[in-house]
């Protein structure tokens, strides 16, 4: 029996898991390559177009038993369907239901990615659990503990979506392409002749494939949606400018699409649960400088009331707001205001590039 | 070490079959020609079918060569519908099979069921039972094919096909047999068996894959699944793989029924050790007629999944279920109808011998099979306990 140590790696078929399975063995581990099944494609049209590359296609599991072989290492397709449908799927559409704008990716972390593979990795005597994923762990010289700290390539930092990581899990977790850019990293797979090396990057949520959000809830929940149309209220004098056919279309700071001719400019900023109003309003009307945030996880402890840079979306550069916490919850005060904050996504916090934890806007 | 238990999804080509491949590749001419190119192989194709012939004891025009179990299966059925709902027009037809069929066998059924035709499943239930008073019901004088596995493939149960024939005739039914599972395990007497088809599959006994056979009954009316030239008597068109039909006729050659018999005691030394050193572990239709070479085993508490990449990952190649497509572990439809849970099923191996397993091997795979098992099992009380 070989004494290197064994990892677990989540291979979607693109170039990111792809080389970092190829470092991974530079790296001297044993590697075994395991693909999530999460979606029954026999849904979806037929298609062989390439950059169907979204993180679930069918091609990608093809990608990536093509890149296992080629690199000669054991690999398997694992069937999280119920799994996938149950803790992502079903909460991103009840997400919408409850006019929130839902990023289904952090739950694919949470529970798929590194808790039910974190299971496979001890069922199959794995030392280490890696991903594709652009995030580095540091070890810190004087505490000895580790922790998630953002990528290399600031493009492509994805600790975002991390926040909900069991903080005792950081040591069992590998992410080989941290320390890379998104170019070098291309560049290494043609050199090595990976045969995914210029594929397109996946862009979009995975399962909604070329069909739009609402259309996707629209077909989950044909019934609910239909009660979800309203009025359009002009921001904040409440008059009606407008009626819509289903509040699930519309996300915060949307300007397109709206349907309503205006002397100037209007932006969603704010979606009523209870009788569907979609309120529409100048830019100014757009900015915020507080939030409150629910089910917080934190990776490190924080001080109450310490100023943290937070990421109030993936997209976002991060802005320093006082972290409180307020019974359950925690309120965040930003020095700055803020544009488009928007209920379902995650605020995430950092203490210079070291991700400190998160929770969800409401 | 390396050991394949894995032989109803696939076997290793033998090597003198291998070498007698080799030694045809050189007749690379298409059967169908009238030059001297197309001759060798005509007679290699020729050859390979009187001894097909001469092994089930039936006339070689009884037998067609197709590209698998699964054409031969789709060939017979599709046949009979077209024979006596498009041609006869008989709207009234009306088709029996089990619930515990091929997906060759079941999806068929289930077009033809889409086309407008009753279809009749019979169960099987996990012991390997086949309810034949339900099948009673079922036949009358409108059925006209009942389409029913020699044996099943995942348990190795073996169905009461000869009661299944006597009562189907007595009411002019034809009668069709999956027998892929059954070819090179059992001895099969086709003119005993009086079924009026019968499919095979090459890979399955020691040879290439690509290759299939039907066994359709003098006299029996018949209609090629494939639109084309007029090979094989016009039943069944396309070029013949000469090279895999001759792999077939030479592994039939070579099969040596006798030594089943080790085959057998080998299965049977493994289920007992599994059985008496794994706790909650219990073999499937293991009191009934069963393929020799066939063990089904239910483990409380394991995920197959998790189990078969534990095996893979030791050198031992078995199975869950039917192997899939796509490669991912659903729990198998097959079991499920035998009566077992969705959980139940999850856990459950197929280990199937072959020919060319030892005792070395078994006891290999026992051991590993036992220590993964422990290890999964205090993992999976570890989880729930967190939980």
């Amino acid at each position: 029996m070989s004494d290197k140590k064994k990892v677990l790696l989540a291979m979607s078929g693109g170039v990111d898991s792809s080389v970092a399975a190829a470092l991974l063995l530079e790296q001297g581990y044993d590697v075994i390559g395991v693909t999530m099944q999460v979606w029954d494609y026999s849904q979806n049209e037929c298609s062989i177009e390439e950059g169907n590359g979204t993180c679930c296609s069918s091609i990608d599991v093809d990608d990536a038993r093509s890149v296992a072989d080629h690199l000669d290492i054991p690999f398997y397709v694992i069937n999280c369907e119920d799994e996938f449908k149950a803790k992502v799927i079903d909460p991103f559409v009840d997400s919408y239901l409850k006019a929130e704008t839902p990023i289904p990716c952090v739950n694919c972390n949470t529970y798929l990615k590194f808790d039910h593979l974190v299971h496979k990795m001890r069922e199959l005597g794995c030392d280490y659990i890696a991903t594709g994923h652009y995030a580095q762990i540091k070890k810190s010289t004087v505490s000895g503990k580790s922790s998630i700290v953002t990528s290399s390539d600031d493009w492509k930092d994805q600790t975002y979506f991390l926040f909900t990581l069991d903080p005792d899990l950081i040591d069992k977790i590998l992410f080989p392409v941290g320390t890379w850019t998104k170019p070098e990293l291309r560049a290494y797979a043609e050199k090595i002749g990976l045969p995914v090396a210029a594929k397109k990057d996946s862009t979009g949520i995975c399962f909604v494939g070329k069909n739009d959000y609402s259309n996707f809830v629209a077909d989950a929940r044909p019934d609910a949606v239909k009660s979800l149309k309203g009025d359009m209220k002009k921001y904040p004098e409440g008059d009606i400018i407008g009626e819509h056919q289903g509040r699930h279309k519309f996300t915060y700071g949307q300007r397109k699409g709206l349907g309503v001719s205006w002397s100037e400019p209007l932006y969603v900023i704010q979606i009523d649960e209870q009788d569907n109003t979609v309120w529409l309003g100048e830019e100014k009307h757009l900015y915020s400088q507080k939030l409150q945030v629910k089910d917080v996880n934190l990776l490190d402890d924080i001080v109450d009331g310490e100023t943290l840079r937070v990421k109030i979306r993936f997209q976002h550069r991060g802005s320093e707001a006082t972290v409180v916490k307020t019974g359950e919850h925690y309120s965040l005060q930003f020095q700055e205001p803020q544009r488009a904050v928007t209920p379902g996504q995650a605020a995430v916090f950092y203490r210079e590039d070291q991700l400190v934890g998160g929770g969800w806007i409401i | 070490m390396n050991v394949y238990l894995d032989h109803n999804a696939t076997t290793p080509v033998l090597p003198e079959v291998a070498k007698y491949i080799n030694s045809i590749v050189s007749d690379w001419g298409n059967p169908s020609s009238v030059h001297a190119h197309g001759r060798r192989p005509k007679k290699i194709l020729r050859q390979a079918r009187a001894q097909m012939a001469q092994f089930f004891k039936v006339h070689p025009l009884e037998l067609i060569f197709t590209s698998g179990g699964s054409e031969s299966n789709n060939s017979a059925i599709m046949s009979v519908y077209h024979d006596q709902v498009l041609q006869q027009k008989n709207n009234l037809a009306e088709f029996i099979t089990s619930n515990i069929e091929h997906p060759s066998v079941a999806k068929t059924f289930d077009y033809i069921e889409s086309l407008g035709s009753k279809v009749h499943r019979i169960s099987v239930d996990q012991n390997g039972h086949f309810d034949m008073n339900a099948f009673k019901q079922s036949l009358n004088e409108n059925t006209v094919l009942v389409s029913v596995m020699t044996a099943n493939n995942e348990t190795g149960a073996m169905l009461p096909i000869k009661e299944i024939v006597a009562l189907a005739k007595n009411q002019g039914a034809l009668v069709h047999t999956d027998a892929v599972q059954t070819l090179g395990k059992m001895p099969l007497n086709l003119k005993e068996l009086d079924v009026d088809f019968a499919s095979f599959s090459a890979h399955k006994v020691y040879s290439l894959k690509g290759c299939g056979l039907l066994y359709i009954k003098t006299g029996t009316p018949f209609k090629s699944l494939i639109f084309g030239g007029g090979q094989e008597r016009s039943r069944r068109a396309g070029t013949e793989n000469t090279l895999a039909i001759a792999s077939f006729a030479k592994a039939i050659e070579l099969l040596d029924l006798e030594k089943l018999n080790d085959v057998e005691t080998l299965r049977n030394y493994m289920e007992d050790r599994i059985l008496t050193e794994i706790s909650g572990s219990k073999a499937l239709s293991q009191t009934a007629p069963r393929l020799p070479n066939t063990s089904n085993i239910v483990f409380d508490d394991i995920d197959g999944e998790s189990l078969l990449m534990n095996l893979d990952l030791k050198g031992l190649s078995v199975s869950t279920g039917a192997a899939c497509s796509s490669g991912s572990s659903e729990p198998s439809p097959v079991l499920m109808a035998m009566g077992l849970s969705r959980t139940q099923a999850q856990g459950s191996l197929r280990i199937s011998l072959g020919f060319g397993n030892s005792k070395e091997q078994i006891d290999y795979f026992c051991e590993c099979l036992q220590q993964i098992i422990l290890r999964l099992r205090s993992l999976r009380e570890e989880r729930v306990s967190h939980v």
